[in-house]
């Protein structure tokens, strides 16, 4: 092993330039997430792609049938719940990637050890994570925009701007996944965010049926979800209608990604750092 | 670090180091002083706490006490310029599996801030150096236990560390992957490489270190070259025998040790072991020079005590 000790040695001992700026390092764990990911692609990207495509047919085309001939808010009923889907699909895939996929990269097969044998910092490696779970985001939303419209979907033309709410929904997701996989010891204990947290919030945002004025008390609930916010920013690009609470839900969304992105660093760097 | 003034100054200093998780002192009051070019073995019983002192040396974790400098930094505070120049074989491999060998160090070369052309010949030499240019394009899951190890030291050499940490390289490996690591390391060494390693294997320890630390709940219990602990610590001959219901009353200068089913008798000429090794009936019987294994169980204690 050791045949030509003294001259492939020294070549690899000759000084090297490293780049440590925050935009390389971000890159490099960027670039980790993206080749592992795109080495399966199929078997990762197929279900997640297929689950959203399942709502839209059995909900959108088959329930739609029954529901209000104009849709709601001056939008068809398949427009309607594609502004939805295009979003939660985002948040689908970014908080799969931050709870289960950084619980198996932390706990099992100690993908973080090994960034922190490099000078890579714990921000800028969680930071590369969401970017990673933003970029998925924007790549689904633009995936399932294009496939309900094959369906059917009519969305204005500002649709085109689905992505960066898609991008900004996951980036939020994944610093949430973050926050609860920080406290989260053992795997099957994610049963209990994703059923108990998730499922609610997919529900109850507004992907299937307006969630404004039924009840007092949910829109206030709805106000609070996060997930309420993007797809009410995605609702206005699909019908072009731009008013002040478009305004204030692109207020809210900002918001919760600055909170919920310094909560996820100082969590998870507690978490690793021990 | 770079200045010949600083040249000799230890790389790594530490002083009354601790590391406490709960109630347990996983590293307690460690002193050391590590030199450039040094290449030092930490001996200790699993629990040891060899691997925690690792870590707080490329700042995984924070100490809870005491100091610790690294190329004259302070680890967590100045991990980023610390880290640039470490590399680390982790206990536990961690390569990605879905990837194949070189793509993994791809991957990791771009965690230490090399550019694609940079890394891309960085990992030909060293592949090739390590012997496994064949399996560049071999998933991780398809190498076998010598391989990943080879491609663990691959890829901790990648951002050309002045200092490597090798927690356990070769334990669980078959006799000739270990000689073929550790004649690789004897390579690094050469070329003026500074070296902690961690093992129980007191060969692995012997072969490579210039000094070895014996480590016990957390203490340093003994150092120096490995040769001279022998000397110290122990007198030169040692009969270990086993299955002796009864021992004999021992002439002066025979020390007796007993643990489980064995009987180890010591003494600083090889005669009188002779002498007694005839006068004992036992099932297994063999007279040797003491090691630096006898030593490490001499102060870690014979029985199981994990
Ligand atoms: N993150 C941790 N949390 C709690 N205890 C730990 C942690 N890491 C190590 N320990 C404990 O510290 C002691 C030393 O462990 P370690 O440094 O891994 O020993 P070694 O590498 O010598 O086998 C052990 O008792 C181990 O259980
Ligand atoms: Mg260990």
């Amino acid at each position: 092993m050791s045949s030509s000790p003294a001259n492939g040695l020294s070549e690899l001992h000759q000084p090297i330039r490293l780049r440590t700026s925050l935009f390389w390092s971000l890159y490099g764990v960027w670039y980790r997430h993206f080749r592992v990911y795109t080495k399966t692609f199929l078997a990762n990207a197929t279900p997640p792609l297929l689950e959203p495509l399942f709502f839209f047919t059995a909900v959108a085309i088959g329930l739609g049938n029954y529901v209000q001939p104009g849709g709601f808010e001056g939008l068809s009923y398949r427009t309607f719940v594609a502004s939805g889907l295009v979003i939660s699909s985002a948040m689908f895939t970014a908080i799969f990637e931050t709870t289960f996929g950084t619980f198996v990269r932390l706990v099992f097969q100690k993908t973080y050890d090994a960034m922190l044998g490099t000078h890579l910092r714990v921000s800028e490696i969680f930071v590369g994570e969401m970017l990673f779970a933003a970029t998925k985001g924007a790549v689904f939303s633009t995936v399932v925009l294009l496939v309900t419209m094959a369906f059917g979907a009519r969305p204005n033309v500002w649709c085109v701007l689905v992505p960066v709410v898609g991008m900004l929904t996951s980036y939020l997701f994944a610093s949430i996944g973050l926050i609860v996989t920080s406290y989260v010891k053992m795997i099957n204990n994610f049963s209990f965010f994703t059923t108990g947290v998730i499922t609610p919030l997919f529900f109850f945002s507004g992907t299937f049926f307006p969630i404004k004025g039924h009840y007092v008390w949910l829109d206030v609930v709805s106000n609070v979800l996060p997930l309420t916010h993007p797809i009410e920013i995605s609702r206005a690009l699909f019908e072009a209608h731009f008013t002040p609470a478009t305004l204030a839900h692109v207020a809210a969304l900002t918001a919760y990604i600055v909170v919920c992105h310094v909560l996820a660093l100082r969590r998870m760097t507690q978490r690793v750092l021990s | 670090m770079e200045d010949s003034a600083t040249h000799s100054a230890p790389l790594i200093i530490a002083r009354g180091l601790t590391k406490q998780f709960g109630e347990l002192k996983a590293v307690d009051g460690v002193d050391l002083d590590i030199a450039p070019n040094e290449c030092v073995g930490f001996l200790g019983p699993n629990g040891a706490g060899k691997t925690t002192l690792m870590r707080l040396v490329f700042s995984a974790i924070a100490k809870t006490a005491g100091e610790l400098t690294v190329f004259g930094l302070t680890p967590m505070e100045q991990r980023k310029q610390i880290n640039a120049h470490i590399g680390v074989v982790f206990q536990d491999n961690n390569l990605d599996e879905e990837l194949n060998a070189a793509e993994c160090l791809l991957v990791h070369a771009l965690y230490c801030g090399l550019d694609h052309r940079t890394a891309r010949r960085r990992i030909a030499a060293l592949l090739d150096w390590l012997s496994l240019t064949a399996k560049a394009d071999s998933r991780i899951r398809a190498l076998s236990g010598g391989m990943v190890r080879r491609l663990m030291i691959a890829r901790a050499l990648l951002n050309s560390p002045k200092l490597l940490i090798l927690d356990e390289p070769t334990t669980g490996l078959d006799p000739q992957v270990r000689h073929a690591i550790w004649a690789a390391l004897r390579d690094l060494k050469r070329q003026g490489m500074t070296i902690l390693l961690t093992t129980h294997y007191m060969d692995e320890a012997q072969q490579l270190s210039d000094r070895v630390l014996i480590m016990d709940r957390g203490r340093i219990i003994l150092s120096g070259p490995p040769n001279d602990l022998v000397e110290a610590h122990l007198e030169r001959y040692v009969l270990q025998v086993s299955g002796v219901p009864t021992v004999p009353p021992l002439d002066g200068g025979i020390r007796h040790e007993h643990a489980g089913d064995a009987d180890y008798f010591y003494a600083a000429a090889e005669q009188p072991l002779q002498a007694l090794h005839e006068r004992l009936a036992a099932k297994y019987a063999i007279l040797r020079h003491a090691n630096l294994e006898d030593v490490f169980l001499k102060f870690t204690g014979r029985g199981f005590n994990e």
